[in-house]
């Protein structure tokens, strides 16, 4: 039993690594935007499958289907951003949501229609786990993994160091000053979608290469995506971070206690629990 | 030198669109200038209008004879025009580097030099200059909005209620920061509430009222004037005022 236990946790983790990459684009753009972008799930599907066909199509390594995976979805949620939130920015946070689940579904498809409902596979080589006394851990499991965090350094030293980087962060902190400044909320608006949406697309991959890839791989995740950035406080970076891991062990929990089907549950409890407790999150500086 | 001249400005928010009614004033290079007036006067606003958050629907600017009327935030601080707003003026979760960098943002090449004179001039932004802004005093925060505002060399510098909030100590030692600022010939306009204490350290002194200019002076004058006194200083000189422009303590 404890053994099981262990071994949810280190699966849990690994989950919850990967689940934060798509968590911070989210975040990210509720952070800059002031609205969550539904849309999330859908471009983590669009990267998936831009990824898979840089692996499979143009024989990309891994490390070189990433960045593809990025740049399709960040154009797709740009696009999402300036045909369908854009146009209803005057209606406020809860219209351009609702667009942005509607963008989604368009999104995913088209997706439907190109690729079918087949679930496509990366042309991975068949590795065996290891085995270190009692617990297994795949080898890709660790390259993906490794692969996300690699993904969440850059995204740091990106808000960190660079000049638009800082710009992004001082929007999202103080619009008004930032204005004062000489910021130009639209460009850091659109380079936080491209991001943002990048994000979602390189957590679309990895899941992908976990999993499988089909028309529904990232709306699957979008429950978790948000109880993640909800419980670490939308808008928190590194609540987004937290807040992924917690869900994604006691997703892996849940399925030791539970039927496996109500593992989506999961996501519903958190967000009801933390919504009604402190609905700032736990990093969170502003309740939603 | 006039630094600074704004002739009959007008202009107020969509909701709200009365609400600055022609004000006049002008600044001159190294002069300290303070702003005061009961609750809702529109000081704030007219900061507002004049670097570009809000749009004058009349009246003019001008930054060294240059026309800056209606122009974006952008070109008011290349034009040398900086504002410290009067809440939330720093970003609470950027460091004290951060924020001075994000002060010098149109200037990325000069901002390592200027940090470096800015933290000599205030050497409490030096030893803290890791930190994130949140975690700071509120006397300490107002020093690094101005230590901010200063990063990119304006030749105006506007401060609306530096010392709102702050202990007597902390908003003395922040006024001779403001003096200090003026001496090396920044022409400074500053509004306060701490209505006597800033006319004791201001050259001179506009008192607007309901939108309009009301009074204008020397300050050292105007705080004397038993009329100004009566009318906006209350008992001993450091009351608050009400929207009327009289003061609580002494009204009925
Ligand atoms: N964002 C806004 N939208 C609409 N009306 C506003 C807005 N901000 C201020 N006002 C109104 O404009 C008027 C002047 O406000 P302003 O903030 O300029 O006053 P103030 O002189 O700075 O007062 P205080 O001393 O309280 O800071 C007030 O009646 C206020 O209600
Ligand atoms: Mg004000």
């Amino acid at each position: 039993m404890i053994e099981a236990l262990l071994q949810a946790l280190i699966n849990g983790v690994i989950a919850g690594t990967i689940l934060a990459v798509p968590a911070l684009g989210f975040t990210a753009i509720f952070a800059v935007l002031n609205y969550p972008n539904f849309a999330i799930g859908a471009l983590a599907t669009v990267g998936a499958y831009a990824g898979w066909v840089g692996n499979t199509v143009f024989g990309l390594p891994m490390l070189g289907a990433l960045p593809l995976a990025f740049g399709v979805a960040g154009l797709a949620g740009l696009a999402v951003q300036s045909l369908a939130v854009k146009p209803l920015e005057a209606s406020g946070a809860l219209m351009m949501a609702i667009a942005s689940l509607a963008a989604g579904l368009v999104l995913e498809n088209i997706l439907r229609f190109g690729f079918g409902n087949d679930l496509r596979g990366f042309e991975l080589p068949l590795l065996r786990d290891w085995r270190i006394g009692e617990f297994r851990i795949g080898p890709q499991q660790l390259e993906n993994f490794g692969l996300a965090l690699a993904c969440m350094a850059l995204l740091w030293a990106f808000l960190r160091f660079s000049r638009t980087g800082r710009a992004m962060r001082a929007v999202a902190d103080n619009r008004d000053l930032a204005l004062l400044r000489g910021v130009d909320p639209v460009r850091v608006a659109l380079v936080t979608v491209i991001v943002g949406a990048g994000l979602a697309g390189m957590g679309g991959m990895l899941v992908g290469l976990d999993t499988s890839v089909d028309p529904l791989t990232g709306t699957r995740l979008v429950l978790s995506i948000f109880a993640a950035a909800v419980l670490g406080g939308l808008g928190s970076i590194p609540g987004a971070v937290a807040g992924a891991i917690a869900i994604g062990m006691a997703e892996e929990l849940s399925v030791i206690v539970f039927n496996p089907a109500y593992r989506l549950v999961v996501g519903f409890v958190v967000i009801l629990i933390v919504l009604t407790l402190r609905p700032a999150g736990l990093f969170g500086t502003r309740a939603s | 030198m006039t630094a600074l001249t704004v002739q009959e400005l007008t202009g107020g928010y969509a909701a709200a669109d009365h609400v600055v009614k022609g004000v006049s004033f002008t600044v001159a290079s190294g002069e300290l200038v303070c702003v005061i007036g009961p609750n809702g006067a529109g000081k704030s606003t007219v900061l507002k209008l004049l670097t570009g958050l809000l749009r004058p629907r009349a009246g003019q600017v001008a930054l060294d004879g240059r026309d800056i009327t209606g122009q974006s935030p952008r070109v008011v601080i290349e034009a040398g025009m900086v504002l410290v707003p009067q809440e939330r003026n720093v970003f609470g979760t950027l460091s004290v580097e951060e924020n001075l960098a994000m002060g010098c943002f149109l200037d990325p090449g000069r901002a390592k030099a200027r940090m470096t004179a800015v933290m000599d001039r205030f050497p409490l932004l030096a030893e803290r200059r890791r930190q994130a802004a949140r975690t700071m005093s509120g006397g300490q925060r107002q020093i690094l909005a101005m230590g901010q505002a200063l990063m990119s060399e304006p030749r105006v510098l506007l401060l609306d209620e530096p010392t709102a909030g702050l202990s007597p100590k902390a908003a003395t030692d922040l006024f001779a920061l403001v003096r200090a600022t003026a001496e090396t010939g920044v022409a400074v306009l500053m509004v306060e509430q701490n209505a006597l204490q800033a006319m004791q350290i201001s050259d001179r002194a506009l008192v607007l009222v309901d939108g309009r200019n009301a009074h204008e002076g020397p300050a050292p004058a105007l705080a004397r004037d038993p009329a100004i006194r009566r009318l906006f200083l209350g008992g001993r000189g450091e009351g608050r005022m009400d929207a009327t422009g009289t003061n609580r303590e002494t009204s009925p």
